[in-house]
């Protein structure tokens, strides 16, 4: 017979009000798992959706490019690596990397025959890397820019849909792209549009395109490149990536920057200070809801048994023996609650997974979203931690209340 | 004849304050039990019989007096100590019965024991004893509301004595029983100071219990009327 067998057993008692008790303790449980599944869902399509869409993991650049403008997404090969095919070599041998990327920003005017103009913002890389380290193109129309660097004259490029539609050109259009060399003086390329995509953001497809290193470097006049992306196996290896890159190059001339992609992403520290703060804002109302809901009913159940708490008095058992028999009880709730809360917040995240709700586009993208709740590990051991907490909150009015009973009054009481 | 008395009561005084009213629930009670005594406490209702037992018990505290249980000067003992006290040296029987309705016979029984450390083997072993000496042997893993109301009040005895205390308070024992299952009950308090040693003390209003009683002590609007002893005893 020990006191919190004792607490079990008297849960049992008043089994209707238990069981309330109990699917509050399990709803607000279970609804914590939703949000935390679905917040950690649309966090992590976020995060994968800009590392994947363009990012990578880590960025490496020269110190001088990157000192003050970490955030920088366009970066002119002015100001770029030289020697970046060695930096590759020496960072593409590390673990867990899949891949460093060169890039080459370009910003110019595309132009067609028939004199329609427009600004662009071009983007070329290495179409095998990219693809090993997932950076997906979302070809809509026509082909891809070939793998295999162009040769001169054969220079294609990749149109997003919004600047084709302005300039009114499709796949197998030729156009003129018109950029500032390295050197200041106006530099020409003619090339063929191959495919039209999109980058799933609405404003940026009015600008975007995409073509091949080669044709990059031809039309700048040089044989850098702007910066070096690299992807990693996972994305919870950053950290660690970091430092060793980091080492990697740590002697390097001129000095270079590397810098994780949480640093770069837009409006990234706000995003997660939303997400964090609505967590915290619907966590505090299931919180207080469970607290109210539970303290009554701990309440009641001392009221209840006063005399009965009384005798124990009486029979020589301490005030917090018989005040830790109320607290036992609620951390019975807590952790029964939290279990039952568990599993059926297990059950609901696995059945609206395999119900599959699409969701429209979220504003400024272009695709719908399959709505998935991701399974949060941490959220299901922290679900019941902060059911006991709400539980040891709620038990504090009636635990007080068992330590101030004046024992004659308890066994008077009718 | 030199031991001291178990409870030694010198001028007890008890008031209530109700709003403006003050009860005096005792004034000035004076009463000496020596070991193995069996007295009752008799008295019309608001005699102040049930406060004497709070007091006796060190449940409540006096205004004024002094009282000392077994050399004890119960002023002397704080809220854990008189705690500790009734746990080991008292004893308490309700009119209520007040068991714990979610323990069977057998483990309210055990429950002084279980409270003073005892160890489940030895616990169970006199748990069983207890239930034995009142009858009830057969009848442990009941729950109390499979009992009837004088099984209910002989498993409360037992949980009183099972742990041998010094003295047992009873509350109008027998005021929820019939007079053939009141009558049974006396007498099992009899047989069990005989048996023990036990010190009972009894309030009750239960005119048959009182002619059984070695000794009757009448209390009158919180004061001591008279105090009889049976020619025999
Ligand atoms: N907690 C209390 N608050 C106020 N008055 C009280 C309290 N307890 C007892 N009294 C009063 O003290 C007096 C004595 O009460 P007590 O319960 O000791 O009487 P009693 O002899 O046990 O009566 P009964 O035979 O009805 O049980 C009564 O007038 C009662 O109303
Ligand atoms: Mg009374």
């Amino acid at each position: 017979m020990k006191l919190a067998l004792l607490a079990l057993r008297n849960l049992a008692r008043n089994r209707r009000r238990t069981a309330i008790s109990l699917a509050v303790v399990a709803t607000g449980t279970a609804a914590l798992l939703l949000t935390a599944g679905f917040m950690a869902f649309s966090f992590e399509g976020l995060s994968e959706a800009m590392i994947h869409g363009g990012l990578g993991h880590l960025e490496i650049a020269l110190g001088s490019a990157s000192a003050g403008r970490t955030a920088t997404l366009e970066r002119s090969p002015a100001e770029g690596l030289d020697d970046w095919e060695v930096v590759q070599r020496q960072v593409e041998a590390l673990p867990g990397v899949l891949a460093a990327s060169p890039t080459v920003h370009v910003a110019g005017m595309v132009s067609t025959a028939s004199g329609t103009s427009a600004a662009f913002l071009g983007v070329a890389g290495d179409p095998a890397r990219e693809r090993r380290m997932g950076f997906s193109v979302k070809l809509r129309q026509g082909d891809p820019v070939p793998d295999a660097p162009p040769r001169e004259g054969e220079d294609r490029v990749m149109i997003a849909q919004g600047l084709a539609q302005a300039l009114g050109v499709g796949p197998g259009s030729r156009v003129t792209l018109l950029a500032v060399d390295l050197e200041g003086m106006l530099n020409a390329l003619d090339v063929t549009v191959a495919g039209l995509i999109t980058t799933g953001v609405q404003e940026l497809d009015t600008r975007y395109l995409r073509l091949s290193l080669g044709s990059a470097q031809r039309l700048l006049g040089t044989t850098r490149v702007s910066n070096l992306l690299v992807t990693l196996d996972r994305t919870s290896r950053t950290e660690e990536a970091l430092a060793s890159v980091r080492s990697v190059l740590a002697g390097h001339q001129p000095p270079l920057a590397v810098v994780p992609w949480t640093e770069r992403a837009p409006f990234y520290a706000q995003v997660e200070a939303l997400y964090v703060g609505i967590f915290w804002f619907l966590g505090t109302i299931v919180f207080a809801l469970v607290v109210l809901a539970t303290s009554n009913t701990l309440t009641m159940t001392v009221m209840e048994r006063f005399r009965e708490l009384g005798t124990l008095r009486a029979l020589g058992t301490s005030v917090w023996q018989v005040a830790g028999l109320i607290g036992l009880e609620a951390v019975w709730l807590g952790l029964i609650g939290g279990v039952v809360g568990d599993v059926l917040g297990a059950g609901l995240i696995g059945l609206l997974n395999a119900i599959g709700i699409t969701m429209p586009p979220p504003p400024g993208a272009v695709d719908p979203i399959e709505l998935r709740v991701v399974f949060v590990p941490e959220a299901f051991g922290g679900a019941i931690l902060l059911m006991l907490t709400v539980l040891a909150l709620a038990a504090v009015a009636p635990v007080l209340r068992v330590a101030r009973l004046r024992i004659v009054d308890a066994l008077t009481h009718t | 004849m030199t031991a001291p008395p178990v409870f030694d009561a010198r001028g007890l005084s008890k008031r209530f304050h109700m709003g403006q009213a003050t009860v005096e629930a005792l004034r000035g009670v004076d009463l000496q039990v020596s070991a193995g005594e069996v007295l009752v406490v008799a008295g019309p209702s608001g005699s102040g019989k049930s406060t004497l037992l709070h007091l006796l018990g060190t449940l409540d505290e006096p205004d004024a007096g002094a009282l000392t249980i077994d050399g004890t000067p119960a002023s002397s003992m704080g809220e854990a100590e008189r705690t500790a006290f009734r746990r080991i040296r008292l004893g308490f029987v309700f009119q209520t019965f007040n068991l714990l309705p979610v323990l069977s016979a057998q483990e309210n029984v055990e429950l002084p024991l279980w409270l003073a450390g005892v160890s489940s083997g030895e616990r169970r072993r006199r748990a069983h004893e207890a239930l034995a000496e009142v009858g009830l042997g057969a009848r442990r893993g009941h729950r109390p509301d499979q009992l009837s109301g004088g099984e209910r009040q002989r498993v409360a005895i037992a949980r009183a004595l099972v742990h041998r205390p010094l003295a047992v308070l009873a509350d109008e024992p027998t005021g929820n029983l019939d007079s053939g299952t009141a009558a049974e009950v006396m007498e099992l308090l009899m047989s069990l100071n005989r048996a023990h040693g036990t010190v009972f003390v009894i309030a009750t209003h239960d005119a048959a219990l009182i002619a059984r009683a070695p000794r009757r002590v009448a209390l009158h609007d919180g004061r001591v009327a008279s105090d009889e002893r049976k020619a025999s005893a």
